[in-house]
């Protein structure tokens, strides 16, 4: 057989911006970057539990009513709430339930799940603060 | 009937003679029932008859000539060049897989995946035809007909940036066609085939871009394949902690 390797390979290796492509690749690094706040948001919770551990109620709280930290927990709710909602639909979409004969839709699920979210949140709220 | 023109753009590239790939562009006088290939067609027989592409079937069914057709991943059997009037239409060859020629790309790849995940139904033992066919209901076909629909065009490859990244990972079409066997009632593979989907660049490798089931000129949506697969795998992994001595 002839060696089909003569020449050198020539291969479209994806750019740095390529998913600036279209809105779907776009949406998606979206997704994926809206995580980053989810993370530092966690990363800068339990440095206030550890001052609530190690310290006092007091230390924590007024660490969390920093003029910073609430503006960053600010974003970070947009965001958090963006993540969860691009992540409610894909749950509708990878696993649809079937009722009958018809199967349910990716937004079917994102509703259910944030009445779910906001009765759950509301509960834990009341438990561990309200009552 | 009146005829338009359309501007076609075509990647040239021929390895023994241009260091690089180039544009060149051709005008292509058309109907309202001419695609994309069917342009190609015209320049190679009236134009330029050096210009190179697969094709085969002009119906959406062979799935030989797929192309990026300004930017998207598409048959260009299923292109219609009225969709593009007024605009220079630009045809490239499928990212992610190496250029042998023009918009010819190398299928070695896929084809080495295609036949790791055993596209046929296994058997524990065949029984002998006289004893009759496999049966299987019509809810059991629903569970996998979907993804009997694939027609290796790999569309969903050139358009999935994990596979840009990695061409290690066993991709979209594979993953669905090897999940088409594993939810298929009459097949008894499933041992064959989970050690290949869930090596590391098996399904894991996906994160969920799903822009294969976007591009998927026949319906098929390999990412929920991809994530089923994983449900499988996850399911099975917890199964055989709990019940070491077989759960299945």
């Amino acid at each position: 057989m002839e060696d089909n390797k003569r020449y050198p390979e020539l291969r479209r290796r994806l750019s740095p911006g390529w998913w600036t492509a279209n809105r779907h690749y776009t949406m998606y690094m979206v997704r994926e970057w809206t995580s980053l706040f989810v993370a530092l948001y966690s990363l800068i919770f339990i440095y206030g539990l550890s001052l609530w551990a190690m310290g006092s109620r007091a230390d924590f709280l007024s660490f969390l009513k920093n003029p910073a930290i609430v503006g960053f927990s600010l974003i970070a709710l947009v965001f958090t709430m963006y993540h969860a909602a691009t992540w409610f639909y894909l749950l509708g979409a990878i696993a649809p339930v079937k009722i009958g004969r018809s199967r349910t839709k990716p937004w079917q699920a994102l509703v259910l799940n944030l009445i779910l979210l906001v009765i759950i949140s509301y509960l834990a709220i009341w438990l561990l603060v309200l009552r | 009937m009146s005829q338009d023109i359309a501007t076609i753009r075509v990647t040239r590239y021929r390895p023994e003679k241009d260091a690089k790939p180039f544009f060149q562009e051709y005008k292509v006088p058309y109907r309202h029932d001419m695609v994309v290939l069917d342009a190609l067609n015209y320049i190679k027989a009236e134009i330029d008859g050096s210009l190179t592409y697969r094709w085969s079937c002009r119906m959406g069914v062979c799935g030989s000539c797929g192309a990026n057709i300004d930017g998207e991943p598409k048959l260009t059997c299923a292109s219609f060049l009225h969709d593009f009037k007024g605009r220079t239409i630009t045809v490239e060859p499928m990212p992610n897989f190496p250029v042998i020629k023009d918009l010819v790309v190398d299928m070695e790849d896929f084809m080495e995946k295609l036949v790791k995940i055993k596209p046929w139904i296994i058997r524990e033992k065949e029984t002998p035809p006289e004893q009759g066919e496999y049966k299987q209901s019509a809810q059991e076909l629903e569970r996998y007909s979907q993804f009997s629909s694939c027609i290796n065009c790999m569309l969903c490859y050139a358009a999935c940036p994990i596979y840009g990244l990695n061409e290690k990972f066993l991709g979209p079409a594979a993953t669905a066609l090897a999940y088409r066997y594993i939810e298929d009632s009459r097949d008894q593979g499933k041992d064959v085939r989970f050690p290949v989907v869930h090596e590391m660049e098996g399904v894991w490798e996906c994160t969920l871009v799903g822009e294969c089931s976007v591009v998927c000129p026949k319906g098929v949506d390999p990412m929920l394949a991809i994530q089923k697969t994983k449900i499988l795998g996850a399911t099975n992994a917890i199964k055989s902690l709990l019940m070491p001595r077989g759960g299945h």
